[in-house]
């Protein structure tokens, strides 16, 4: 069984058998999404902007809990206070291993929107609690991921530096996972357009649209059967 | 004196009803308006002391008091007296039915005209006789308005009935309609109208006449003096023995009729008298016509007598009523409507996956209401189509949950193939009420842009047409055949390679490297690169393990097969491939293709 709670923007927490990763704890608009005193085993920032990386080396340090992350968000959370013995640099497409979590990074890459250009994001694939949820953190693009099974999608469809809605429903089309949750939406009817276009046009998808501090919670009941539920 | 040359005193009730009907045949108002008339025929007597005897006959009108008195008449002159009449409904039943579409049956006529075609009308004039007697002098006046052109009569029951150009009236005439009868008109024009404002169906007149009839129940009878004789004579037949005799004359030229003869004998030697005469015979009599009676009675004196008469001019009652009808003219609002379809967002990038809101607006611009409305709408290939479950509809502002069909021909998703789309909403009278002029039906769907190319046209024309109740011809508008193109945005595709050879760690040994980037704005999709070997080398291994080509021996070399399914805007692959063998490694660039 795994939980997923949404925290907002791309932040989200994965626990499963006692074990959390925190993704993305980020700081949008000066406040921070998740508490410094969050507990996790492992925090992820996908990429270096203060809206990913957020507070993430103030929870690792508070928590003693491993940063992953690619270089250049390792380096600034090295900066940040991050202990080198818990910083660990997530290389694109080789696995990470804890015990019942295997961590997948895949070269993204997010659109600067100040200064132009690309930064450098990772998309992740986490295996845990029985499941394969691809996450893209604030991807422009899609790279690997159409590629890859996965149960649950996790996509931004805000645009600007992101997916727009169109983006993250053809990469539904196209990945066929069992649940998409939408994430970083900039406007009211975006989540609404994602749900609604999943719907129609990707077959065996199910749209879920989590609001912050809602937990979802998906395991395979009786062994074989999909099962998911938002609290 | 013959029957035909017989003069009597005429009361003549002549009443005169006006009815207003509405625009669809419903009567409004009626007024009934009597002229009671005595009328003195005679060439040379007076009549005076003229009566009309109404008693309860009056109920009906508004005649206060039970007898008229109408004084002297001179030779040829005439008494009147006027009155009301209250009455709930003409002598003649007038209807019209304005059907706007006269070519499609249905129990209820089209009450509408469709704005820019030829409408079809056919109008039908019944008048219907309620009375037991004859209705005579019918004229009617149909003012055919303006829209109407190709007038004809389609058929006449009675009569005779014609078109005036000038006066643009139909008038119908020269027929009775006997008791309890209806006869009926039909004409047939065709009605074109360019705007949405009501139009007038034209005002119908009908005048008839009822010989004999009456509104009222009046049923008057006259005393009235005129010239008349009438006097005793005694005469001595015996002594002592009287015969007294009572003589009466008819001095006038008109039939006069005696109804009472008294004579009264004053006894000799005083008291009460004593009727001698008693008649009342009723007899009319002609001019100078003579009728008297005598009794004989014992008397040494000349008996004294005394008589009472009464006697009137003959009359007879003729009557008639005469009727209008004006039928103020029905009203024909207009159906038309205007339609608006709008992509969102109006252009795709090309070559990629996009949502696109399809919002359809057909609005009633006319002046009728709508009871049905059809839309078809076209989806060339290159668009996945909606689902039906996947539409939205709002009357009104507001989202509509009632019924509609909505059929996608083919029933499926597939992109690759064209879509016809039909939207059908009906009987919204027993719905949510028809669709007032203003008020407009909004369909929304989206559909799924399917790798656009830039070079092809995506035209998605669509047709709506809209009926009212009952459905007579539609009002439709559409967009040309290539209307409503999808835009496609070109995004630049740039597949670009780089090459490098490179000495490897062994003799004979060389890493090629490879590096294939998306340098272009969209994304590529079935991306083959292919990379020569030449002859005398050997392919070895390519790191990463994961990017392992198809290695395929041709006549020169070997060839080396990569294949990606899809390379976003930046995406960039690169592959160190080991080769060995001997010899000069002669270089040649990679070829690459995609869509």
């Amino acid at each position: 069984m795994l939980n997923i709670k949404y925290f907002g923007h791309t932040s989200f927490a994965f626990e499963a058998k006692g074990t959390t990763i925190l993704l993305n704890p980020g700081i949008v608009e000066g406040e921070p999404l998740v508490p410094a005193d969050f507990q996790a085993r492992i925090v992820i920032a996908t990429n270096h902007v203060d809206d990913a990386i957020g507070n993430a080396a103030a929870i690792s340090v508070n928590s003693k809990a491993w940063f992953l992350g690619n270089k250049e968000t390792a380096e600034k959370a090295a900066e940040q206070g991050v202990k080198p013995w818990l910083l660990h640099v997530l290389e694109p497409e080789v696995p990470y291993e804890v015990p019942d979590v295997t961590i997948t990074g895949y070269s993204l890459s997010r659109i600067d929107e100040e200064a132009g250009g690309r930064i450098d994001n990772l998309g992740l694939i986490i295996e845990m609690g029985g499941m394969r949820v691809g996450y893209l953190g604030d991807s422009a693009i899609r790279g690997l991921f159409e590629q890859l099974e996965m149960d649950i999608l996790i996509v931004p469809i805000g645009g600007g530096a992101t997916f727009q809605v169109k983006d993250a429903v053809s990469l539904c089309i196209d990945v066929q996972p069992r649940i998409g949750i939408p994430m970083r939406w900039t406007a009211e009817d975006q989540p609404k357009k994602f749900s609604k276009y999943i719907e129609q046009f990707s077959k065996g998808t199910k749209p879920v649209l989590m609001e912050p501090d809602q937990t979802l919670t998906i395991q395979w009941a009786a062994g074989n059967e999909f099962r998911y539920e938002l609290n | 004196m013959s029957e035909n040359t017989k003069k009597n005193v005429t009361i003549d009730l002549e009443e005169s009803e006006k009815t207003r009907l509405g625009g669809t045949s419903e009567l409004e108002s009626i007024e009934v308006a009597g002229k009671l008339s005595v009328k003195n025929v005679s060439e040379r007597s007076r009549i005076w002391n003229v009566k009309v005897h109404l008693g309860d006959s009056r109920d009906s009108t508004d005649i206060a008091t039970e007898s008229l008195s109408g004084g002297e008449v001179d030779v040829g002159g005439t008494w009147e007296s006027k009155y009301g009449v209250t009455v709930e409904a003409p002598i003649v039943t007038l209807s019209e039915v304005y059907d706007t579409c006269g070519t499609v049956e249905t129990e209820e006529p089209h009450w509408a005209y469709v704005a820019s075609k030829d409408n079809p009308v056919k109008i039908t004039i019944t008048i219907k006789n309620e009375t037991d007697g004859e209705i005579d002098s019918i004229i009617l006046n149909k003012t055919i308005p303006p829209e109407l052109s190709n007038i004809r009569i389609i058929s006449s029951k009675s009569g005779t009935a014609e078109f005036d150009e000038g006066t643009r009236q139909v008038v119908w005439k020269g027929f009775v309609v006997y008791p309890h009868e209806e006869t009926n008109l039909v004409i047939g024009a065709t009605g074109q109208v360019h705007d949405k404002e009501p139009k007038s169906a034209g005002e119908i007149v009908l005048t008839y006449k009822g010989e004999g009839q009456q509104r009222s129940v009046l049923d008057p009878d006259l005393t009235a003096l005129t010239e008349f004789l009438m006097g005793i004579e005694t005469a001595e037949t015996e002594p002592n023995q009287w015969e007294c005799t009572l003589e009466c004359s008819n001095e006038s030229d008109m039939i006069v009729r005696l109804d009472k003869a008294e004579v009264y004998l004053t006894p000799e030697g005083g008291g009460e008298k004593q009727k001698m005469i008693d008649a009342a015979p009723s007899i009319e009599l002609s001019p100078n016509q003579e009728w008297s009676a005598s009794f004989e009675v014992a008397s040494k004196e000349t008996p004294k007598c005394t008589q009472e008469i009464l006697y009137t001019p003959v009359r007879v009652i003729t009557k008639r009523v005469l009727g209008t009808i004006e039928k103020t003219p029905q009203i024909i609002p207009v159906y038309k409507i205007d339609y608006i379809k709008e992509f969102d967002p109006p252009a795709v990038n090309s070559f990629d996956k996009t949502p696109v809101e399809v919002t359809i607006e057909v609005t009633n611009a006319g002046t009728a209401k709508l009871n049905e409305v059809f839309v078809e709408d076209n989806l060339p290939d290159d668009i996945m189509p909606p689902t039906s479950e996947h539409i939205t509809v709002w009357i009104r502002g507001e989202e509509y949950t009632g019924e509609y069909e909505f059929v996608i021909d083919p029933e499926d998703q597939n992109p690759e193939k064209p879509h016809k789309i039909t939207f059908r909403i009906e009987n919204l009278r027993d719905s949510i009420g028809e669709l007032e002029p203003g008020e407009s039906v909004k369909i929304n769907y989206a559909v799924m842009a399917w790798r656009n190319r830039p070079e092809k046209e995506y035209p998605s024309p669509i047709a709506c047409t809209a009926n009212t109740y009952p459905a007579g011809i539609p009002a439709e508008v559409a967009s040309p055949e290539d209307g409503h193109k999808l835009g496609v945005i070109y995004k630049k595709r740039a597949i670009s390679t780089k090459k490098a050879i490179n000495k490897g760690a062994d003799a004979g040994e060389y890493e090629v490297v490879l590096v294939v980037s998306n340098n272009g704005e969209v994304t590529a999709e079935n991306i083959e690169m292919t990379d020569w070997i030449p002859s005398g080398f050997e392919y070895i291994g390519t790191d990463p393990e994961d990017d392992q080509p198809d290695v395929v021996g041709i006549a020169d070399g070997t060839n080396m097969v990569w294949k990606w399914a899809r390379m976003n805007p930046g995406d960039k692959k690169k592959m160190r491939v080991t080769v060995q063998g001997e010899g000069e490694y002669e270089r040649r660039e990679p070829q690459v293709t995609s869509i």
